[in-house]
């Protein structure tokens, strides 16, 4: 059973990727991200990792991606402020014949490992209280700088989007 | 019939298609969603071998990267708006400020 999900999942994430690249609009280029953030939650739900599974979905199909939709229809794009493309599909062939041996090295060393059982277990594996557990005992240092970097972040977008009004007063 | 090799298989896929994105395309905010889906492909890969090894650190990594991820979108959007205000554009042909200066 979980392998014909896993099928599924693999050929909405793959395609959702695709159309992301193929398409001209950005919009129609975001909706193929969303596709396929949500084909890689589920695979995160196939893998045992529930709570990661909630993360995805809140942090980047409801977060992430609104925010990007959200600015495409702020920013108001019109079809000739998009850029002109003539050698999309001859830089896509290009990119795709620098990334085979990349793949081949990688699935060739990731082959070699022992095969291991990969069905979901019963287990409290991948639950909330165990990862919040590890966070805070050993990954509390990482946990802390996550935490200062979330906050400049903050602060230097509002900086850098605000609108500088108060030069040109006073000049 | 699922291994650590299908899984494995499938976020390459997806962090070369970030990769062929970030060089085939113009568009900045398709770059910035090709990068998104690099950070995806990772993540996979990384929650993958959690389960393999039956070890709950990747899904802390992958939380981290998670959050720089969120990070990351506040600080590019605010950029994109920025440049998208000064050219009326989003064609990274045109935004050559750092190369050549401010004309």
């Amino acid at each position: 059973m979980s392998d014909i999900i896993f099928i599924g999942l693999s050929f909405f994430a793959i395609t959702g990727a695709i159309a992301m690249l193929v398409y001209k609009n950005p919009m129609y280029s975001a909706l193929g991200l969303l596709i396929s953030i949500l084909a890689v939650a589920g695979m995160f739900a196939l893998l045992n990792a529930a709570f990661l599974f909630m993360v995805q979905i809140i942090v980047y199909a409801g977060a992430i991606m609104t925010l990007i939709l959200f600015l495409l229809m702020f920013l108001n794009i019109k079809e000739e402020n998009l850029p002109k493309e003539p050698k999309k599909y001859l830089l896509i062939v290009l990119g795709a014949i620098i990334m085979i041996p990349f793949n081949i090295v990688i699935l060739k060393a990731v082959s070699d490992l022992p095969n291991a059982n990969m069905e979901i277990v019963q287990s409290d594996f991948g639950d909330i209280k165990p990862i919040g557990t590890l966070l805070y005992n050993d990954w509390i240092l990482a946990f802390e700088m996550i935490s200062i970097l979330l906050l400049v972040a903050l602060v230097g977008s509002i900086v850098l989007a605000k609108r500088k009004k108060t030069k040109k007063e006073n000049s | 019939m699922i291994s650590l090799t299908s899984y494995a298989f499938v976020s390459m896929i997806l962090f070369s298609i970030g990769v062929i994105g970030v060089i085939a395309r113009r568009n900045i905010f398709v770059i910035y969603m090709s990068i998104e889906l690099m950070l995806n492909g990772v993540n996979l890969f990384l929650v993958t071998f959690a389960r393999y090894y039956f070890s709950m650190d990747p899904q802390i990594i992958t939380i981290m990267v998670i959050s720089i991820a969120a990070a990351e979108a506040a600080i590019f959007l605010s950029v994109i708006i920025l440049l998208y205000r000064s050219k009326k554009s989003l064609d990274t042909d045109i935004f050559t400020t750092l190369t050549q200066g401010e004309k």
